[in-house]
């Protein structure tokens, strides 16, 4: 506690000291939610996918990650609950950040990644490795940061998508920008349903009862009302319908909607060296979850997150100084959570300094304190030296967490008050060489993770609790290498990532069941005059389905494969035709045991920019 | 848990009989390579995989794994629950995949699957060339709950008997069947008793709260082991088991041993005339004749996460699923000496063991 004082006074003391400094902060850092993301990660590995690659993703968040990055994602069968795997850690040591926020449920204390259109985002950037300093509880395997930008002095610009494919899939998406000097206001509506219905390759069965429906509508304002204040809005509603497919020995009639909305008002007061920002959000999430869907019964939580967050930063000479200071009011109830409240205060204190042209370094310090136990004070150090003009190295650590959810906490019967935050210790060691076209990176790091919470059933009672059980200890690589050439003036861009993940259990000495030891992606676009070809590989290793290595899923390899052809380009105007052709091998393949994923199927994509 | 002692004594009553038929005074032939030994039910995952059967030859010096799997080249189905038997027959009740795999106990090949008309199946038990197999039906309907009476040379079912809420173990005497109630997810405390002839409840006997496993003893009578109340979701309606002896030839409840505090007792099982049931990882054991609880546990075991428990011919067979996500153990004790026989490695939550002799 005492050590909190001091951290505080540190923060303010700096502020009566600097305050006079002078440097420039651009509007554009101003305009995005997420800059600690620029700002704040000097060594920190992060991959970024555009939006011209996420209009064009089959389906929801999942692929559009599992095809462009190391995250190895566990989907309950097509379509169905789909969970990430960062480093060898869970999805509930994943954390989700929604322009800033850490979104992940407060119930279940994960993201479904296929509840997320990936068109509703102007960029998604993938920051592995620990990042609780800078986002809190889960961000402890990495961090999907979710970003919607606000462009002001813009012309009204649309973008149209129309989709059919295979086992009667269907999407929509419509996304729409304007902005003048002083406004900036955008809208996506998007909508994907299939009756997914596919065959179960080498049997007679098919997907019985996987159909989904999923919507989304997203919202963006921005108000420039002075010169130096900014008032912005972000919105975004998911609603989804889904039945939950079965497995090949167990049928489901069951049925799954959810709701959640995120609002967020920003006021950004900016000056040439000096940023305040005051967030103000409200999250709502809410299933239902029917397990015969021909019953009118179901069981269903809802949790209600109030937050706020003040953030004030400096820049001096080539120095970056953030102070944050964040309180959350989570409300939860459900079938079996009787209505509980948690409070919890952040506080967070980030440096960077770009000391040279060569070197630039950062700390982050963060403590939290949190309704019913003790969260741990955290703190991260990173750096990137450039060695040569094409080679650089970054290396960082830190220590992160993740807190009890209500689940957890308050189920009845079986939660368990007494538990206490995971924490997790990280090094991790980068070297990066760029050269015109060609970029490498090779990322190595060693983690542990000690009171991993596992439900576990009591010896005296039989009712399963949450127990702070399990230490793990991960280490591996990820390496990925980017070239970017032309032939005869036709660009050509090709892509290749590979990890290798060894998460083992320090009891037992095993691979952590559902982590892949070999994961690998390869992409490759071609533009030929009005055509465009693409091709999406995925290799995916073995995973065990037991904790001691006695059963297992298969590796697969599958491609996809896209013809696009630019029908009409004329003004602002630009039509595109696309088809693909997903699964291309045929390859019968499970990612979860006994579920099989679809077989080869197609798609055809209409794509109007106006 | 079980019943299949005295599933084990009536179909075994029914194959010797059978065999001295059949074999004429000569040499028998061998029935199967799993004539002779132990089949370990291991439930496996929930949706995600398919349960197995082990076998352990009857002198426990070979261990074989998935055997259905290996002789038929399928899978045996979801959350297998427990196995009853008809002369040469098994029927492997899959719960969750709500289906029956009919199956040579012997050779263990396939002989067909029962896959209609079942929703979540629990236990089975012959009588006159019927099988009747208690189900829970859609666990948030507390009406729907039935007894499939199973024509076992058709092998569909030809007619349901509704009943209460919950019906769990099921045990034969005559033409009579007792079904104790459990309550599925909920709490019943009944034993429903059923002419299998008229298809008709009789009576309906009320017993502790939450009666999971019922033995018929040599005198012909029946006894109930009841877990006690739940502390959810209600932490005031938690109670003690109960135990019960109910006569059959009046259907009256003629004992009732009440358990202390808030212990929860289960798998009741019997070999001649002790009764024996766990508490935790411990066993204890009782005569028939006694009117009271034993004090001091029989058998204490090491067990992480018991799972299942079976009494048979002066052994203790006691079933361990760890961490409910690796392949499980069973442990053997010769109940005289009370220590360990042996110990194997078995599938994926173990739940039970049966015997081929």
């Amino acid at each position: 506690m005492k050590r909190i004082v001091v951290f505080f006074l540190f923060i303010i003391g700096i502020n009566l000291s600097f305050s006079q400094q002078d440097s420039i902060l651009k509007l554009d850092e101003v305009v995005v939610s997420d800059s600690r993301l620029l700002q704040f990660s000097n060594g920190i590995k992060i991959t970024t996918i555009t939006d011209s690659t996420l209009q064009r993703v089959p389906g929801g968040l999942t692929n559009a990650l599992r095809y462009n990055s190391s995250v190895y994602f566990k989907e309950n069968g097509y379509g169905m609950v789909s969970s990430p795997s960062f480093r060898g850690t869970g999805a509930s040591q994943t954390a989700v950040i929604w322009n800033g926020i850490n979104v992940n449920s407060q119930l279940n204390g994960q993201t479904d990644f296929n509840t997320i259109l990936p068109q509703s985002y102007d960029k998604i950037s993938i920051r592995s490795g620990g990042g609780s300093t800078q986002y809190g509880t889960g961000a402890v395997g990495g961090s999907i940061h979710l970003e919607n930008s606000l462009n002001f002095t813009q012309p009204w610009t649309n973008v149209l998508n129309l989709g059919y494919g295979s086992f009667g899939t269907k999407n929509f998406n419509y996304k729409s920008k304007y902005g003048t000097d002083k406004t900036a206001f955008s809208v996506g509506i998007g909508h994907i349903s299939s009756e997914n219905d596919y065959k179960y390759l080498g049997t007679d069965k098919r997907n019985e009862n996987g159909a989904f429906n999923n919507n989304t509508i997203d919202l963006g304002f921005g108000l420039l009302f002075s010169t130096t204040n900014l008032l912005k809005l972000q919105h975004s509603t998911f609603i989804g319908d889904r039945d939950f497919s079965g497995t090949l020995t167990a049928p489901s009639n069951s049925n799954y909607k959810n709701y959640n909305s995120k609002s967020l008002l920003e006021w950004v007061n900016y000056k040439s060296n000096k940023v305040q920002r005051t967030k103000l959000a409200y999250l709502y999430e809410r299933y239902k979850y029917f397990a015969n869907k021909d019953s009118d019964s179901f069981t269903t939580s809802n949790a209600k997150t109030m937050l706020f967050n003040y953030d004030l930063k400096y820049s001096i000479n080539n120095m970056l100084l953030n102070g944050l200071v964040d309180y959350n009011n989570v409300r939860g109830e459900g079938s079996s959570i009787a209505s509980v409240t948690r409070n919890l205060v952040a506080t967070t204190f980030l440096f960077s300094h770009t000391a040279s042209k060569k070197l630039s370094y950062g700390v982050n310090l963060r403590k939290d304190w949190v309704t019913d136990y003790n969260s741990p004070f955290v703190y991260a150090l990173d750096g990137k030296y450039q060695l040569t003009k094409n080679y650089a190295i970054t290396l960082n650590t830190s220590k992160n967490f993740r807190i009890p959810t209500f689940n957890d906490l308050y189920w009845e019967t079986g939660g368990n008050k007494d538990l206490k935050p995971e924490t997790s210790h990280q090094v991790e060691f980068g070297q990066i060489f760029n050269k015109k076209g060609l970029k490498a990176e090779l990322y190595s790091y060693y983690t542990t993770n000690k009171d991993l919470i596992q439900w576990r059933p009591s010896s005296v009672s039989g009712v399963w609790s949450p127990i702070n059980v399990k230490s793990v200890y991960q280490y591996g690589v990820e390496s990925s290498l980017a070239v970017h050439k032309k032939i005869k003036e036709n660009p050509i861009v090709a892509t290749i990532t590979y990890a290798y993940t060894k998460a083992i259990d320090k009891e037992s000495g095993n691979q952590l069941m559902y982590v892949p030891l070999h994961k690998a992606t390869g992409s490759l676009v071609y533009h030929y005059g009005k055509y465009k070809i693409g091709l999406q590989t995925l290799y995916n290793g073995l995973v065990f389905t037991t904790t001691d290595e006695s059963q297992e899923v298969d590796a697969y390899f599958i491609g996809n494969v896209t013809l696009e052809y630019d029908v009409l380009n004329f003004l602002n105007t630009d039509v595109i035709l696309a088809l693909s052709v997903n699964n291309i091998l045929n390859t019968n393949y499970q990612n979860v045991a006994f579920r099989p994923m679809p077989n080869r199927n197609f798609k055809l994509q209409l794509n109007f920019k106006f | 848990m079980k019943i299949k002692h005295v599933v084990l004594a009536i179909a075994l009553g029914a194959f010797f009989a059978s065999c001295e038929n059949d074999d004429n005074g000569g040499e028998s032939l061998p029935l199967g390579a799993y004539e002779n030994g132990i089949l370990v039910v291991n439930e496996g995952p929930f949706q995600n995989g398919s349960g197995t059967i082990s076998f352990l030859s009857d002198d426990l010096e070979t261990n074989e794994a998935a055997i259905y799997n290996k002789v038929n080249n399928k899978d045996l189905g979801n959350v297998i629950q427990s196995i009853g038997f008809a002369d040469n027959t098994a029927y492997v009740i899959a719960n969750v995949s709500n289906t029956i795999e009919v199956i040579n106990r012997n050779t263990f090949e396939s002989e067909g699957t029962i896959d209609a008309d079942l929703s979540n199946p629990r236990y089975f038990v012959a009588v006159n060339g019927k099988g009747y197999v208690t189900n829970w039906g859609d666990t948030s309907d507390e009406t729907d709950d039935f007894i499939a009476v199973i024509n076992l040379s058709t092998n569909t079912v030809e007619s349901t008997i509704p009943v209460a809420l919950g019906p769990e173990a099921i045990v034969a005497k005559g033409n009579t069947i007792y079904v104790a109630h459990q309550g599925a997810f909920g709490t019943n405390s009944i034993v429903s008793v059923i002419d299998v002839t008229s298809e008709d409840i009789t009576k309906t006997l009320e017993v502790g709260k939450r009666p999971n496993s019922l033995v018929l003893d040599a005198n012909d009578n029946i006894w109930v082991l009841a877990s006690g109340g739940s502390s959810w979701p209600v932490p005031e309606d938690e109670s003690a088991g109960v135990l019960s002896e109910i006569n059959t030839s009046t259907n009256e409840v003629v004992t009732t041993i009440n358990f202390n505090g808030v212990e929860h007792p289960s798998f009741l099982n019997i070999d001649g005339e002790n009764l024996y049931y766990n508490l935790g990882k411990d066993v204890y054991t009782l005569k028939t004749t006694d009117d009271t609880l034993p004090t001091s546990s029989y058998v204490t075991h090491t067990a992480t996460s018991l799972y299942g428990m079976d009494v048979y011919n002066g052994k203790l067979y006691l079933a361990d699923a760890l961490d409910y996500a690796s392949n499980g153990s069973l442990t053997i004790y010769d109940l005289n000496t009370q220590a360990v026989d042996k110990t194997f490695t078995v599938g994926l939550n173990p739940n039970g063991v049966y015997f081929n002799e």
